[in-house]
């Protein structure tokens, strides 16, 4: 008999990955669905009401109502308004703390890597200020000051951000979100027992926490992140289990929260410290990346190369990460830090630690970051990590897996980065579209789950089947991490994609599948889709550009996906969002979402028929373009 | 013959296996994600009671050695077939009389909702290979399909 | 070995694939009297031309020469059990070795008047009857049914689909009196009326004269009323079909007495279903004939079934009119000192009758799901004393059991 935990493990998308699992002596997520793959049918179409205590309520034809006379309908809403709220305040989370750090490394004088950034923010706000440091300050205040408005006053930079044709739509729909925070409550609130059980008017909240999630989570934390940390640069980079590098002393982080690791990242540099790893064994510190905030070091990563050795995997990568042994800490300030790392971490003495206790794992240290003392708190932390790579290494057996992943693999793409690559404005994109060389965008977004087909599978296999008709893949959040993993975003992958598209990769040296980083970046496609139009002069549900979270696993996904509706884009679910109970949410998110918003749900799993139905969606809109 | 056999005791009442049921013997194509829940058209052929004590208890078709539904059917709707031991019920032949729903002696049929014209009863999901849905969906192992 | 069963309905056609189940090599001969094989209990079916005759087959596909029987048709006229010989109608002899008896029963038409003689009255118990009145009902317009129980009102259900004019004439003052209670009858009643059924309830036909067609153009009510009609169909009962077994030694009363085993009083004579005068439903007829086959066969003892018929309970019924359903089991008519449970909505009555913490009756109108635990509540006198607040919510959960080969057993 081996060592294997157990035979029963998920497909993945990735082949060599899954192999590497399926060998291992610890049981992983993977392992897991199996004994989860009975689901309750009440559940996956969000019928089972726990509001209050005469539940759990199920909808059966029997009982067509809870005790309270609630419906399929209104407990279908409450549910996914609950999520969706749920969701929103993760991300008002990450763009407070980043807005917070902005304007705590402004007051300091710290450095201000992006000045362009934030330069545009500035203008776009209407700041003026010369001192770049005062300038900062204002433009992070002003951030911080919407997210704390009451959910009765509107946030002040939404007409200030948003696309004008957009802003009139939400407008009239009167789905403007006031205090990103408070909206935030206020969907709670609604969703809660015996109070709405309107089915479109909770809907309607849910547009509204999506604008607030998307414009200020997602939009405004890419660029302050920007302005502390700098901005995405295009070079080639590797990824996959190869970058982990067992000379040093490996440091995974899994979070959202890049200004977090602001300090850190820089300190684990310095020769003092870098000494402390000498004096262990190690050659120095490195920064494993895992989940978003990896994808967001490996988009800034041409600021810290020395650091960062590259992006390993995606959420449900990291346990294997964990079992190469190579890895001597985690530090984890937000999801998607599975729970399920945890056993692993202390069987093989992975120090855990916690820098935001919104993530405080179990057996994790908690640390908060703390701007005021972060020399004292960082030292600790470094010490802390020191002394278990010289207590862990002796005694662990180390399962590395030097081939896995590629190395030139194109990362770097922003809508800064991307312009300036095109050089300096969108017209040589449009071209393309208008010729069709080109037909179409599409933003492969959001999570991994591993029930759609397993680890990334649909994820991967719908990203070939849109290059393959020649439409032009974006990707932003661990759908990036699978992707790349397999080797879509190297340039040699241009094979993959349709003729003409392959043509135009070829020529440029470019992937058909642009990796924009962490979900985070959904707000830099959202900004990409805005200048886009902009140029062409359309609105952006008039462009040939579809969405589609194949893969999306959480609340947050669902706020995004809320955004994505808000911008009126198509956008394709591989699982359905837990709504399928109700005929009237489903009804509203599939069909008089186009009348509202001009966006549209899609729910289907299988890649082939997705990918014809988004091709589909791109053709009719090239034709009302006359492209 | 093979029969459910059903473990009560860890039986906790989700009713997955009603939800499967319903699914298996839906009249549209679909998934369990749009199975219409609301619609009375759709029944379970099981069902999943709670006992005084607040347990469970899953009653389902025993497709008995002799069963006294097929002793009481007028219209020869309801066989045992001698190969494989199933209670089979056709719908087409049933004159609705319900002698079955009064004979069965765990009072596992029933007549269908909507119509009251057919008998609704497990058939061992024979349409389906003959896997019982219902087994297959039970996150608690409490049925599981023995020869008998 | 010769086993010869008269009759070919629920208790003849089930004895005669318990037999061959039983007995591979066994002769097995069966006499009817029917054109075909038919069940009885759809006979309505038919005259609402819901059915074609071939649709009335109960057994399944094939099942004369699947199991290698044959069949006479013809009636029996006599029996010499001496001779252990069949004598049929038509002179010809049929010798047997077993000899079952499951002739039926035959409706009874009452000396009122000529409703005997008259070539337009008929009762509705075998296909030939229900082929007479579906010929009639070409042209007849106005039907006369005397008789509210489930016979006559499956003759009404069957002719309203063709359009006719039906009236009911019935001696009791509600319909259905043998199964239902006032309040479970009257909503039949109110479904029959909506549909077009003029009911004359409490009364009695009185006098019927022939005219010269030979045919009763009206009859005369105890009211004095006059009712027209084109045809009558007597649904007033009925009589175990047992005239032919005069002088053959077999004893019989109203119906052929017979042992638990189902022998007769005369050796290697068995007799089973309606014509013991037992039980007139349709699963007791089967288990009559299954225990009878058995016997035949030598079969005393056999795993999982009764070589008895020990499970004689009959007091019970199901009916289906206009999509209402109800059953009803046991006692009808509260006696003193019983205990009356009703719940009523707008879907559903249901009424039970406890006497000491028992079930004596229950009669479940609108929803009878799941409703088969009742009988076995009833005739096995199940205490259920604590249990009359959820009374009607009882279910098979209450009494639980898994016994050997993950069969139910009832607990109490």
């Amino acid at each position: 008999m081996n060592q294997c935990y157990g035979c029963a493990t998920c497909e993945s998308a990735d082949k060599p990955l899954e192999g590497f699992i399926k060998d291992l002596p610890f049981e992983t997520s993977h392992h897991r669905v199996e004994g989860q793959s009975t689901k309750c049918g009440f559940g996956l179409q969000g019928v089972c009401c726990r509001l209050c205590s005469n539940g759990p309520c199920r909808i059966t034809p029997e009982s067509p109502r809870g005790i309270c006379g609630a419906t399929a309908d209104t407990i279908v809403a409450r549910n996914f308004l609950r999520a969706v709220a749920s969701g929103s305040g993760c991300y008002i989370h990450v763009v407070e703390n980043t807005a917070r750090n902005v304007m705590d490394v402004a007051r300091r004088k710290g450095k201000i890597k992006g000045v362009n950034t934030l330069n545009r923010l500035a203008e776009t706000f209407g700041i003026e200020e010369q001192d770049v440091h005062l300038r900062a300050e204002k433009v992070a205040d002003a951030v911080l000051t919407d997210l704390y408005l009451p959910e009765h006053e509107k946030m002040k930079l939404v007409k200030k951000l948003a696309y004008a044709p957009r802003y009139e739509n939400w407008e009239k729909l009167g789905i403007l979100p006031g205090g990103a925070k408070s909206e935030v409550c206020h969907g709670v609130v609604k969703c809660s027992t015996n109070l709405n059980s309107d089915p479109v008017d909770m809907l309607k909240d849910c547009l509204k926490l999506g604008i607030s999630t998307g414009i200020y989570g997602l939009t405004l934390t890419n660029l302050l992140n920007d302005v502390v940390l700098g901005e995405p640069e295009i070079r080639m980079a590797p990824v996959g289990l190869r970058v982990i590098d067992p000379d040093y002393i490996n440091i995974m982080i899994t979070g959202h929260q890049h200004s977090m690791f602001t300090y850190l990242q820089e300190r684990l540099t310095d020769e003092d410290v870098v000494k402390k790893a000498q004096a262990a064994g190690a050659k120095g510190f490195k920064l494993v990346g895992c989940t978003c905030v990896g994808q967001d070091l490996q988009l800034r990563g041409a600021h810290y190369e020395e650091i960062f050795d590259g992006h390993a995997g995606n959420n449900y990568t990291s346990e294997a990460i964990l079992a190469t042994g190579a890895i001597d800490a985690v530090i984890s300030e937000f999801n998607c830090t599975l729970p399920g790392i945890e056993p692993i971490c202390d069987s093989l003495h992975i120090k855990q630690l916690c820098i935001d206790s919104v993530a405080k794992k179990a057996n994790a240290e908690l640390e908060e970051f703390d701007f005021e003392n972060r020399e004292q708190v960082t030292e600790k932390i470094i010490d802390k990590i020191v002394k278990s790579y010289t207590e862990r290494r002796p005694h662990v057996e180390l399962r590395l897996m030097d081939e896995h992943g590629y190395d030139n693999t194109l990362t770097g793409v922003s809508e800064g980065s991307l312009k300036e690559f095109l050089g300096g404005n969108w017209k040589p994109l449009v071209d393309l579209i208008v010729s069709g060389d080109i037909k179409g965008v599409a933003g492969v977004v959001g999570c991994s789950n591993l029930t759609a087909g397993g680890h990334d599978v649909l994820t991967v296999e719908l990203t070939k089947e849109l290059i393959a008709r020649d439409i032009i893949v974006l990707t932003a959040g661990c759908s990036s991490g699978g992707i790349e993993n397999c080797g879509l975003m190297t340039p040699e992958a241009a094979k993959y994609a349709g003729p003409k598209l392959r043509a135009v990769c070829e020529k440029l040296g470019i992937p058909p599948v642009l990796n924009f980083g962490p979900c985070l970046a959904i707000g830099r496609l959202e900004i990409v889709a805005t200048e886009l139009a902009e140029t062409i002069g359309v609105d952006l549900p008039q462009l040939p550009l579809v969405l589609s979270a194949a893969q999306w696993l959480e609340e947050q996904a669902l706020a995004d996906g809320c955004f994505g509706l808000a911008l009126g884009l198509p956008l394709h679910l591989g699982l359905p969002p837990f709504v399928t109970g109700s005929g009237t949410a489903v009804k509203v998110l599939t069909e008089d979402m186009k009348e509202l918003t001009g966006g549209q749900v899609i729910i289907n799993p299988d890649a082939k028929q997705s990918a014809e139905i988004l091709e589909q969606i791109i053709l009719e809109k090239r034709a009302a373009l006359q492209i | 013959m093979r029969r459910i056999i059903v473990e009560y005791e860890k039986c906790d009442g989700c009713k997955n296996c009603s939800v499967a049921c319903m699914q298996a013997h839906r009249k549209t194509p679909g998934t369990v994600y749009d199975l219409n829940l609301t619609d009375p058209e759709n029944e379970s052929r099981n069902f999943i009671y709670q006992a005084d004590d607040g347990t469970y208890r899953p009653v389902f078709c025993r497709h008995c050695d002799e069963p006294e539904c097929v002793m009481s059917c007028m219209s020869g709707a309801l066989k045992k077939d001698a190969d494989s031991g199933l209670v089979t019920y056709d719908e087409k032949r049933c004159a609705s009389c319900f002698m079955c729903v009064m004979n069965c002696p765990y009072g596992v049929l029933k007549p269908d909702r909507v119509t009251n014209t057919k008998v609704i009863k497990c058939d061992f999901c024979s349409q389906d290979g003959g896997e019982p849905n219902c087994v297959k969906s039970c996150p608690k192992g409490a049925i599981h399909v023995e020869e008998v | 070995m010769r086993h010869v069963i008269i009759g070919t309905g629920a208790a003849g056609i089930t004895a005669a694939a318990e037999i061959r189940k039983q007995d591979k090599d066994a002769e097995i001969l069966m006499i009817s009297s029917d054109s075909q094989v038919h069940s009885r209990c759809m006979l309505h079916k038919y005259l609402s031309h819901e059915r074609t005759a071939g649709e009335l087959d109960f057994t399944e596909e094939g099942f004369f020469e699947k199991n290698n029987i044959s069949v006479v048709n013809g009636k029996a006229a006599a029996i010499d059990t001496e001779m252990k010989t069949v004598f049929l109608e038509s002179g010809d002899e049929i010798a047997y070795n077993r000899l079952l008896i499951a002739t039926g029963a035959d409706s009874v038409i009452p000396p009122v008047g000529d409703l005997r003689k008259a070539s337009n009255v008929f009762g509705l118990r075998h296909l030939s009857d229900a082929q007479k009145i579906d010929a009639m009902a070409e042209k007849a317009q106005n039907i006369l049914i005397i008789g509210a129980g489930f016979v006559g009102l499956d003759a009404a259900y069957g002719l309203l689909e063709r359009r006719k004019k039906v009236t009911v004439v019935e001696m009791a003052t509600r319909i259905l009196p043998l199964q239902l209670d006032e309040h479970g009858a009257k909503a039949y009643q109110e479904l029959f009326e909506k549909e077009g059924v003029t009911f004359r309830l409490g009364r009695r036909v009185q006098d019927a004269v022939c005219g010269p067609d030979g045919q009763i153009h009206s009859v005369e009510l105890d009211s004095g009323e006059s009712v027209p009609c084109d045809m009558i169909i007597v649904a007033a009962g009925v009589r175990p079909s047992a005239g032919f077994l005069e002088n053959s030694g077999i004893k019989a009363d109203r119906g052929i007495e017979v042992t638990s085993r189902m022998e007769t009083s005369v050796k290697d004579v068995y007799a089973a279903g309606d014509v013991t005068g037992l039980s007139g439903i349709w699963p007791n007829a089967m288990k009559q004939g299954k225990t009878a086959a058995l016997n035949m066969c030598g079969v005393k003892q056999i795993a999982g079934a009764d070589t008895e018929y020990t499970d004689t309970f009959c007091a019970k019924n199901t009916m289906n009119f206009f999509g209402l359903v109800t059953l009803c089991l046991g006692a009808l008519i509260p006696e003193e000192g019983d205990e009356v449970l009703t719940e009523e909505n707008k879907r559903i009555y249901r009424r039970a009758i406890l006497r000491d913490g028992k079930v004596r009756g229950i009669l479940l109108q609108g929803d009878i799901s799941n409703s088969g635990i009742w009988q076995y509540i009833i005739k096995n006198e199940i205490n259920v004393s604590g249990k009359e607040k959820k009374l009607f919510r009882l279910t098979f959960a209450d009494f639980f059991g898994v016994g050997e080969r993950g069969k139910y057993v009832w607990t109490f």
